[in-house]
């Protein structure tokens, strides 16, 4: 396991079948993305920056309904639909 | 040997409530029960290209509201983050949730435990909060033969988590948990939380240990939608986990699902095989930054925590648990009844009896003469149609209290009331029912009806030591006044009478 990541795991997230030779190659060039990225976290800079993405309450939007697309909006742009309803492959989380 | 009796079950649950807002929680597509599918979605909700996610203020009014009802600390920030899963429920991959950065931070909720029987009140506890974190709602999946179909209606509802410590130690404190929250959130305001329309829906999280031992591995039963399914799965996990242990087996760590049909537990599939949800800070929504303007504004919303409310009417008001309990579980009926006790402050406790009986029974058998349901199903309190105003009610008190009226024939009276809307004292009018309290015309009567020989032995009877003997001579004097005699009177003339 290289350091802060497990090749594996990652490569079975992203679903992706990789060689002994690729994981090798991944783990170097993602240790040094992530070094890259620790440089940053470790730069001395003013806390403002965090500030820069603060909106106060004005930005919020307001309780009022506006409208819809409608259903067959909705389902022409899915690939399969059925019913007002997106069709997709069978998933199953109920007792079986 | 070992036994249950020695084992500890150690419970925390995470409620997930729709808030009651108009519009969804980043979008403004409405949302709403019973609607077709797909028909309440924007290109938002869809997260489709080019859009961009806008934070309802109502939604996050809604959960501050919630943590100042709960006691909690609302920091002066909050934030979002990105959830990422692979699931169809989901249209955008991911679902806008707060993980670091929650609207509502610590609280707690006060339950009852049930007592020893209807009547007595049972053990008051704590329930810590962890926090609560606003997030949407996923769309809804059905199954349907080899496919699964997918309504995004519920996608983007503002959908409030509240997440407790793991403060609960049975099922009957989880009941009472979700009794109590179900209450301060309805009467706040804040979400309707009706079951049946999915608006509350439980993850239950589950581990049991010997008294005093750290916590032991715990199992997560998701996606209850009821307050028996919690309680009933606590009782089945309490008891799996007992037997697991008992023989030797670890628990694992797994989610679970519960089949209310067949009430029992079973392992969930994953909807990933590795969880690892990735979490990032949401780069489309900026940190929220809350005024404390808002915070005190919304303060002043947060009503009267039902079970101080019950004390002020049992130690204030010297009303008895049961009335005083059915009164304070609906916060219009307890405020309703301030209402009449305001008109007539001397009799809270006839006002009560009047109020969690009378009035009750009536207007749940309007309510379900108006929308057909039976008994089984009682259908909504609705005061704002109740013919009788608290004003009135305390009007009727008041003339029993006066003696004007007997509390046999207030009933019959607040009968009438019901039907017309009358004031008492025009109804006791119109129909002939002031008691006769004229001491003078009654001392006669009783004087005519002792001299009556057919009650001599009534006389000697009550002379001789029997009580209740003095009864019989009651009967003939209200059929004399046509029932109008004040009871009271004619007892104490009787008694003078008879020396």
């Amino acid at each position: 396991m290289a350091e802060g990541f497990d090749i594996d795991h990652l490569a079975k997230l992203a679903r992706l079948n990789l060689t002994d030779a690729e994981k090798a190659l991944y783990s170097t060039q993602l240790s040094s993305i992530l070094g890259h990225f620790r440089a940053l976290a470790e730069a001395d800079l003013p806390s403002s920056v965090d500030d820069a993405r603060v909106v106060r309450e004005a930005a919020l939007r307001s309780d009022e309904p506006g409208p819809s697309l409608g259903a067959e909006a909705v389902t022409r742009i899915a690939p399969a639909a059925r019913d007002g309803q997106i069709s997709v492959p069978r998933v199953v989380d109920d007792e079986s | 040997m070992s036994s249950s009796a020695e084992w500890e079950v150690v419970i925390g649950l995470e409620v997930h409530v729709q808030l009651r807002t108009r519009a969804k929680v980043f979008a403004s597509s409405s949302w709403g029960f019973g609607q077709e599918p797909n028909e309440q979605v924007d290109p938002v909700v869809l997260g489709l290209p080019g859009t961009l996610p806008v934070v309802n203020r109502e939604a996050v009014e809604k959960s501050i509201l919630f943590g100042l009802v709960v006691g909690a600390e609302i920091p002066a920030r909050c934030a979002w983050d990105r959830k990422n899963y692979f699931y169809p429920d989901n249209p955008k991959n991911y679902q806008l949730t707060q993980k670091d950065f929650p609207v509502v931070v610590g609280g707690s909720v006060e339950i009852e435990l049930p007592g020893a029987s209807r009547n007595v009140m049972g053990e008051h506890k704590r329930i810590r909060l962890h926090h609560a974190h606003l997030e949407e709602d996923v769309g809804k999946l059905s199954h349907a033969g080899s496919g699964s179909l997918v309504d995004y209606n519920r996608a983007g509802v503002p959908l409030l988590e509240i997440v407790t410590e793991p403060d609960l130690r049975s099922a009957a404190e989880a009941e009472a948990f979700l009794r109590s929250l179900v209450a301060m959130l309805t009467q706040a305001g804040v979400a309707d939380c009706d079951m049946e329309k999915g608006q509350l829906r439980c993850d239950c999280n589950v581990s049991i240990r010997r008294p005093g031992a750290p916590l032991g591995t715990r199992t997560e039963t998701k996606n209850l939608n009821s307050i028996s399914s919690v309680r009933d799965t606590v009782v089945y996990e309490t008891a799996r986990q007992i037997r697991e242990l008992e023989a030797g087996r670890a628990i694992t760590q797994e989610t679970r699902g519960w089949n209310a049909e067949l009430s029992r537990g079973y392992v969930l599939r994953d909807k990933e095989d590795a969880h690892d949800y990735r979490y990032f800070p949401d780069p489309d929504i900026p940190t929220l930054e809350l005024s404390r303007a808002t915070v005190e504004r919304l303060a002043k919303q947060v009503p009267e925590n039902l079970y101080d409310r019950q004390r002020r009417y049992m130690d204030k008001l010297g009303l008895p648990f049961t009335a005083a309990s059915v009164l304070v579980a609906d916060r219009a009926l307890a405020e309703w009844f301030e209402a009449a006790v305001a008109a007539h402050p001397a009799n809270p406790q006839g006002i009560a009896n009047l109020v969690a009986n009378d009035l009750l029974r009536d207007l749940s058998a309007a309510a379900g003469a108006a929308t057909g349901f039976g008994e089984a199903a009682p259908a909504p309190i609705s005061l704002a149609s109740c013919p009788i105003k608290p004003a009135q009610l305390a009007g009727l008190v008041k003339l029993t209290d006066d003696g004007v009226i007997s509390k046999q024939q207030a009933k019959e009276v607040f009968a009438e009331m019901f039907r017309s809307g009358q004031d008492a004292a025009a109804i006791v009018d119109a129909k002939g029912l002031r008691q006769n309290s004229d001491t003078g015309e009654l001392e006669k009567i009783v004087q005519e009806v002792i001299a009556d020989p057919a009650v001599a032995k009534s006389i000697a009877e009550y002379r001789a030591g029997n009580e209740k003997a003095i009864n019989a001579l009651k009967g003939p004097i209200m059929k004399r006044t046509q029932g109008k005699a004040n009871p009271g009177l004619i007892d104490q003339l009787l008694r003078k009478a008879l020396g």
